[in-house]
Formats: structure tokens, sequence, C-alpha cells
């Protein structure tokens, strides 16, 4: 840790944690759920695990996006954080907002509009709190007088999420209407600005894990965010087929998510010969493990799988079934939990002195643990997804008898959702056993840095 | 290229894909009103759309295909049940499905009536949104739908007669709605309605399309044509499934001289109280 100031990422990596854990035991409620009968169903029945389950993840993924964010700045920069007050009372007012809007789920206070339930005060409060952040790391960056095109990357796309929440503080009388500018917040964030947010980070962690070339990394960061967005925005139109909406937005759709994959196929080649061509600079392999391992798996769940059902052929066939949890799970967990984890590993070990800076075996375990468990629950969605498509929607069985015939692979669900949860289990345990002492300065920085050292590379 | 030119990439392409994706959208609005019939949005209908926010529906089932995988997809729901069937199954669902049997059950949900009956009428206004047609077939709640229209093999035949023995349908406790038990002997019963009926507008099988046919039912017994013995439509319904050739439907496809091509067999394989079920399910189709 350079600067004092970057200790409020702390606070924000606990908090991402705890929600993490949180989220889970609903992501299990609700798994349990499809094997039934629902003993609960009248306390906690699905809708409301499962609408807990989704906002818990959005809302402690932004909270590791800020925290990461709050790391990141002043390390590019080369200052201290604008106001490290403002820093936390943000975090206390967004955590007050999750923990509250979580709470009113359980009495069914939301919006029910998918993955939008916060309720009116809490979409203000997440307004609010999106502007003190970008407030404060818009004054460190304008009073450092040092911009660099990693962080802009970052701050452009935390900005611009920013901005594509306010359609969704709107009404709309018409259904199909409401669905459309609901995309305009879900899929350009995930499809767009968050991976701009994504390719910040993992720039910033290439650039301080390996020796590449600041310029060389950041003119791919660029070409990289190009083939995003040109695939993202016009990729939206995957979601529209069948809402209502004219005809042209299917063969759009068609052929601009197929082009979707090459983007993340492109971060991929850039994490994997960044390591290749510069070898390793900085000891923390563990954290190495998170950045590589965000970019295959956001490559395998966001790209492949993606891609297995965006073409609208196949989608009119597969359009809600498991199919679309087989590749959320995975492309939200490669992408932005897998992210956030590795920007928390890579940060840790000079926050929480006593740790091994390679990352302990715990941490290793945790790794492979989480990876093997959610590949296995992707597998399960897939099997079950599949089998679904063909009897109810090909053979045209009824949708209640073909649940049934497919609970084996509820329980395959159930048993490698277990297993990831015990991954993130021993993460959460290794980010808690020790604790943290912000002393400036304990990095030995000079040793690390890219350009004075520059080692064999590791193959 | 240069970081220069790199940068120009990423800020043209995001350009020209927002510039483009922005008319699109304009000239989705330009389109939005037909495709949806706006004019049927109704206070009704938006006041339905509140009912479907405020009860969480979406995080269970999916409507245009969107929402959670735990339960039925709702977009054509109101083409497949009539308005009196859903406002009973709104009512109470555990009369309509056992979730011994299913694993699954709807919880009962705390609406009035006038919150059900706008719910009804916006996913009646669901269902005929122009969205490219899908599903490109019924998606069913329970049941077997286009694998017995004929198409189904000899060994599936028996697998199905197996687990519904003949001629008898499947049964399901009888405190449940006469609606949800006329469902399942509509599907069950051997042979099965839905091997000549669907219940999709003018896909017309076998037999005629059975949607809105208690509309039709009405028209029928109301009028001079008429020569058969019932005075209302689930009389009709119900002399319609017994002694089919009492009213023949127009068509050479459905009958010949003077008697109808629909088995004969049901009046002695149901018993009275089967087929009032089934006609208290036909006529919820309006």
């Amino acid at each position: 840790m350079r600067y004092r100031s970057q200790s409020v990422a702390y606070g924000y990596f606990a908090v991402a944690m705890v929600l993490f854990g949180l989220q889970l035991v609903f992501g299990l409620l609700s798994a349990a759920k499809y094997l039934g009968p629902d003993s609960l169903l009248y306390i906690l029945p699905f809708d409301v695990t499962k609408v807990v389950h989704t906002n818990l993840l959005i809302v402690w993924v932004l909270t590791g996006f800020m925290g990461a964010t709050y790391w990141m700045v002043p390390d590019e920069s080369r200052t201290e954080l604008h106001s490290v007050k403002i820093a936390y009372i943000q975090l206390i007012l967004w955590t007050l907002m999750g923990v509250s809007a979580v709470v009113g789920y359980l009495f069914r206070y939301g919006t029910g509009n998918k993955l939008l339930e916060q309720p009116l005060p809490h979409k203000i409060v997440i307004v609010i709190c999106m502007l003190l952040f970008l407030y404060n790391v818009g004054m460190t960056i304008w009073k450092s007088r040092r911009f660099t095109t990693t962080e802009g990357v970052l701050v452009l796309g935390l900005g611009l999420a920013a901005l594509l929440y306010l359609p969704a503080l709107l009404e709309y009388e018409n259904y199909t209407v409401s669905i459309f500018y609901r995309w305009w917040t879900i899929h350009l964030w995930v499809e767009g600005v968050w991976e701009m947010i994504q390719g910040g980070f993992l720039a910033y962690l290439l650039i301080r894990l390996s020796g590449a070339d600041r310029e060389v990394m950041e003119k791919w960061l660029y070409v990289i965010v190009g083939l995003v967005l040109i695939a993202g925005i016009l990729g939206t139109a995957h979601h529209y087929y069948w809402v209502g909406v004219p005809a042209y937005w299917l063969p759009i759709g068609g052929i601009f998510s197929a082009l979707e994959p090459l983007a993340l196929i492109g971060m991929a080649i850039y994490a994997y010969s960044a390591m290749r061509r510069s070898g390793l600079a900085h000891p923390n392999t563990l954290a190495l493990h998170w950045t590589i391992g965000s970019t295959v798996f956001t490559l395998f769940g966001a790209g492949l799988l993606g891609l297995a059902h965006t073409f609208p052929d196949v989608n009119k066939w597969t359009h809600g079934t498991l199919i679309t949890a087989m590749h959320g799970h995975a492309a939200f967990y490669g992408a932005y939990a897998m992210i956030v984890l590795a920007m928390i590993t890579f940060a840790l070990p000079t926050m929480t002195p006593g740790r091994s800076e390679r990352g302990s075996s715990i941490g290793y375990w945790a790794f492979w643990m989480q990876l093997g468990g959610m590949f296995g629950m992707t597998l399960s969605f897939a099997t079950a997804g599949i089998a679904q498509v063909y009897l109810e929607r090909i053979l045209g069985m009824g949708y209640l008898d073909v649940q049934l015939k497919i609970q084996v692979h509820f329980l395959m669900l159930l048993a490698t959702a277990s297993l990831f949860s015990v991954g993130v289990g021993l993460f959460i345990f290794d980010f808690f056993r020790y604790a943290p002492r912000f002393d400036v300065g304990n990095e030995k920085q000079p040793t690390l840095r890219p350009d004075t050292v520059r080692p064999a590379p590791i193959s | 290229m240069n970081k220069r030119q790199a940068r120009l990439f990423a800020i043209g392409s995001t350009v020209v894909a927002a510039v483009a994706f922005l008319a699109l959208t304009i000239d989705s609005h330009r389109q939005f009103p037909a495709l949806t019939n706006a004019q049927n949005i109704t206070p009704a209908v938006t006041h339905g759309k509140n009912v479907w926010h405020k009860n969480n529906c979406i995080n269970c089932h999916t409507l245009f295909g969107e929402g959670a995988y735990y339960a039925p997809d709702l977009t054509k729901i109101a083409q497949q049940r009539g308005a009196p069937y859903l406002q009973a199954y709104l009512r109470d669902p555990s009369k309509f499905y056992d979730e011994q049997r299913h694993r699954r059950l709807m919880p009962k949900q705390d609406m009035t009536d006038a919150e059900i009956a706008d719910l009804v009428a916006f996913l009646d206004w669901v269902s005929k949104v122009d969205n490219q047609g899908w599903p490109p077939r019924p998606i069913l709640v329970t049941g077997a739908g286009v694998a017995i229209t004929g198409t189904r093999s000899a060994d599936q035949a028996a697998a199905v007669s197996r687990s519904a023995p003949p001629p008898g349908p499947e049964s399901l406790p009888s405190d449940k709605d006469p609606m949800a038990l006329g469902e399942i002997v509509f599907r069950t019963v051997s042979p099965a309605c839905t091997a000549c009926h669907s219940l999709v507008p003018g896909a017309n099988m076998a037999g005629p399309s059975l949607a809105g046919v208690a509309t039709r039912a009405q028209q029928i017994v109301s009028s001079p044509e008429y020569k058969g013995k019932a005075k209302d439509v689930e009389g009709y319904l119900s002399e319609s499934i017994t002694s089919p050739s009492a009213h023949l439907v127009p068509g050479a496809m459905y009958s010949a001289n003077g008697v109808s091509f629909m088995p004969a067999t049901f009046g002695k394989d149901l018993t009275p109280d089967q087929v009032a079920h089934l006609s208290a399910y036909l006529a919820s189709f309006k």
C-alpha cells in the first residue's frame, strides 16, 4: 500500500465478502426448491429467495468495484484520495441501502421488475452513492493532474454505468417498452460498460503483475473496449427478439451477438500473452490465477455459452429456459465476481500483514474449488436446460412434467453448488484470517517495479 | 497501429454503434403502438401490470420468456386458459395442482377479486402482443401437447396408456376445482381430446380448434339452426362430448352423412362428473 487512503478499500472488500456469502445462502435455498416440495412455501417462497440472490450479487459486485477503484486510482494517479470521509460515508449509505433492500424483499417490498427490484427510495440512494463515488474519484484524478488510460477506461465505465441506471428510475405504461429500457440498464451494464470496468482492472493487474509495457497494454485495452462496445451496444438486440419489437432486431441481434465473443477472445489473449511475453514481475501468483482465470472463464461463460443461444433460430427454442441460467451463472461469475476477487487478492497482502504475498494454500483451494464448483453448476444447468428445451419446447410436454424428469440435474446442481460454496467460504475465511493494518509503504515497491525487474518468461 | 489509432477505433466504433442503436430505438417507438396494440392498454390492463409487479410474479414465472425459470411461461396463457379458469386458479392454486405430485406449487397470493380480474386482463393483453410468433410451439403447463397429435409411435402410445389406464383419465383429489379436473380429463382421456383439438385460434386439426368454443356454443344454442336438446353453453358442450352427432359443425372434414367423425365413446367411458368437469373447463374459453 503506497497511499494511506487506499485503506478505505478494505472496508468495501469486507462488506463485499459478507454479502457474497449471504448471496450463496439464498442461492442454495433456491436450488433446493427446484427439488421440492417446499416446506418454506409460505415463509420464504422461491420468488423471494431468488430476488435476494440476484440483488445481493449486484450489490456485492458493485461494492467490490468501488473498493477496487478506491484502491487502484491512488496507485494510478500517484496521490491520496480526495476525501476518505466521503468514501466512508458512501460505504455506510451503500451498505444500509443494500441491507434494507434485502430485508424489504423478505416482505415483498420491491418493484417486481427483474433485477431492478429496488424500490424507488433505494434507487435514489444508489444514485446518490454513485454521485458521491464519481465525485470523489474524479476529484482525486483532477487534483493529481495524472490521468492514465487504464483508470480512464475504468472511470468512464463507472460513470456510464451510473448514467445507464437512470432509465430504471422511470415507469413505463407499456410493458414491452418497459422491457426495452430495462435492457438499457441490465444488458448495457453487463455486456457493455461493466466490461470496460473489468478491462480497466484487468489492465491494471496485468501491468502490475507482469512486466508488460504500459503503452502496449493500454493500446490493446482501447482495441478491446472498441470491440466490446461495437458488439455490446447493438448486441442488446438479442434481448429484444420475442418481446414485441420490430422484426429487424432479429438479424441485428444474431450478427452482433456473434461478434461479442471476439472481444472476449481478445481479452483472454491479451492477458495470456502479457504473461508469456513479459514474465512475472510480482510475487502474488494467486492474484495472477484470479486475473487470468477471469478472462478465461469470461470467454467460456459469456463468450461461448452466450453464443450458444443468442442466434435467433436457436434462441426461439431455448429462450426462457434453464439454458439462460447456465449462461448467466458462468458469465457473471467469470467476468465480474472473479475480477473483483482478483483485485481483492492483489490488494490484500499489503493491507493485512502476516499473509504470504504468494497467496496461502487456503487461497488456492478456494480458487480451484470455486472454479470446479461453478463449472459443475454450469454443466448442471446446461444438461437440465437441454433436456428442458427438447422435452418441453420441441416435443411439447408440459412444463411441470418436464421439471420432474430433470430432477437428477437439480441434484447435481445442489452438489456442485455446495462445492462452490465451500470454495467461497474458504476465500472469505482467508480474507478475514489476518487483521488489517494500514502501514504506508510496506510494499517492497522498488524491487517490484516492472521497469526495474524483468525476470525470465515463465514458459 | 499506435495508441492514438487504437483510441480512435474505440471511440469511433462506439459512436457508430450508439448512433445506429438510437436510430433503431426511435424507429421501434414508431412501431410499438401497432405491435403491442397500445390502444388496448386499458386502465384495467395497467392495473393488472401493477398487480403483476407487486406480487413479484417475474421471479418465478417468465413473460415473453423473461423472468425466472421456476414456473411456467405465461406469455400465451390467456389463450390456453379462459378468464374464468385463470381467475379461479389465482384465487387458490392448490385447487388446481398438487404439490406432492409436481413437487412445486404456487403459493396462494393475497389478491382481491378486482386485482385478479385485472391481472387476467393484463395477461390477455400480453398474449396478443405481436412478438414474432414466439413461442414457435405452445408451452404447456402440464400434460403432453404436440407429441400426441397423431405423430406418436405405438410404443409411446402404450407408455401413455400404461401411465393413464384407459378409459378412465388420471385423477386428482376431488377437492380440486372442476375446471382443473376437466383439464386433466381433456389431456388424459383415451382417446385424448388433444389428439384432434387444439386450443390455438384457427389451428384446426382433425377436429375444430376449441379456442373461443364457449362463445360459439352460446351462439349455436340460441340460433334457430340448432336442433339439439341443450339450453346453455355447458349443456351444449356436454352434449357434444357424449353424442357428437347431435349438432354438426360445418365442414366436410368433420362429418359425413350426418355423422360426426368424433368418437362416440365418451358417453359411456366418462362418468357424468367427468363430462361435467370437461364442460366446465371448455366453457372457460370465451
